[in-house]
């Protein structure tokens, strides 16, 4: 009795144990220094969860209060991938930075950070100022990027897709990555592809349009 | 992605900085202390490009340093989740590979490489498909998708696939 008391004990306590562990794996991944939230991806997700979650699964048919949570758990299991998987992740950058927060095109960053440059060359001269690597880095990231010399050209080219709906974040992309189709562009952008009546034909002429500017430089 | 924000600073300046310089020394103090960092808000600051105010000084009790709010103009430089960055490739190793975009670590994992695409070893790993018309090694240039992002104290590291439609090889050193 003891021993059966001791096993279920033990049992419950692993089981409550996992249990804990289960509910707050999402809290403890949370407090963890490496967290890594995928969305949109099967197979990392299985990867993960093979991990954490292996435990729970193989302990499941021994615990005693696990059997309605089993079926919880695998209908839960079952559902929550696959009303996943019909959203390919979306970029969703209006809601995580301040509204005071300007998207800028990687040629007009390139421009802005050439003028900084010329005039860090004069502070560079004083000793104890230090020019970051990251500007280094975020310049010459911008330059290999920007498809376009004259930015001022460009803005107003996209700049008319807000009227149709397109989101400051999703006209940046479009500029910087220039696509050269709307297939490609709802490829890259598929927030775009809810708008895809309204937007198609207009976003067809501003890609025509960039394309050309494109080539002219 | 890169933004043009205006974020807010306590600035805290001693004594000695004090006199007719007051508003340059605080100035080149916000650009040493602020340019460079990171946050998992705003992500890099890569420029202070203006001061848009400066508020008044408050002495701090006990000591004679003053605090300043400052609010600044920058760029700043942060990737999201769902966005489509150019990358070079700076290492590839038979779990996947790394890129840089900007001031960004890059790590795409093998299970997020098209199928078709093998790690092969030697002087320089890479991965190649079956036919050998695309190549992923060192200096490569390849677009990739952000699916995850890991913020520390001084650096932001991002975990990405090349597994979708339009994502991949862009430039292959080796033909250039």
């Amino acid at each position: 009795m003891s021993e059966k008391g001791g096993k279920g004990f033990s049992l419950l306590n692993k089981g409550g144990s996992l249990k804990g562990k289960d509910d707050n794996a999402p809290k403890s991944t949370k407090g963890r220094k490496v967290q890594f939230s995928y969305e949109g991806s099967n197979e990392s997700r299985t990867g993960l969860s093979s991990k954490s979650g292996g435990k729970v699964e193989t302990a499941i048919p021994k615990g005693d209060w696990s059997k309605g949570g089993k079926g919880d758990k695998v209908a839960y299991g079952g559902k929550s991938p696959v009303s996943k998987e019909k959203r390919p992740l979306e970029l969703k950058i209006e809601q995580e930075l301040p509204t005071n927060a300007k998207c800028m095109f990687d040629c007009e960053a390139t421009h802005i950070l050439e003028g900084i440059q010329e005039q860090m060359v004069v502070l560079s001269k004083d000793p104890t100022i230090k020019i970051p690597v990251s500007f280094d880095r975020g310049l010459q990231y911008a330059k290999s990027t920007s498809h376009f010399k004259n930015p001022l050209a460009v803005r107003p080219i996209l700049e008319f897709l807000t009227d149709f709906g397109v989101s400051d974040g999703e006209i940046c992309l479009i500029s910087n990555m220039c696509p050269e189709t709307i297939d490609e562009a709802f490829a890259l952008v598929p927030s775009l592809k809810d708008k895809r009546i309204l937007v198609a034909v207009p976003l067809k002429d501003a890609l025509s349009e960039l394309s050309k500017l494109k080539q002219s430089k | 992605m890169f933004f043009h924000i205006v974020l807010e600073r306590n600035m805290q300046l001693h004594p000695r900085y004090f006199g007719r310089n007051l508003r340059e020394n605080l100035v080149s103090k916000l650009m040493k202390d602020v340019e460079g960092t990171c946050s998992g808000r705003h992500g890099f600051v890569v420029a202070v490009t203006g001061i848009e105010d400066i508020g008044k000084g408050l002495i701090r009790d006990g000591t004679g340093f003053v605090t300043f709010p400052v609010k600044y103009q920058c760029v700043v430089f942060r990737p999201f989740k769902g966005e489509i960055l150019e990358a070079v490739v700076t290492m590839v190793n038979k779990m996947g590979f790394f890129a840089e975009a900007g001031p960004v670590q890059i790590f795409v994992s093998n299970h997020l490489i098209p199928d078709d695409m093998e790690f092969q070893s030697g002087d320089m790993p890479n991965y190649t498909t079956s036919d050998g018309s695309v190549k992923i090694q060192k200096d490569s240039e390849v677009r990739l998708k952000i699916i995850g992002l890991r913020v520390d104290a001084t650096e932001i590291f991002c975990i990405g696939t090349i597994k979708d439609d339009f994502l991949g090889v862009i430039n292959d050193p080796t033909t250039v």
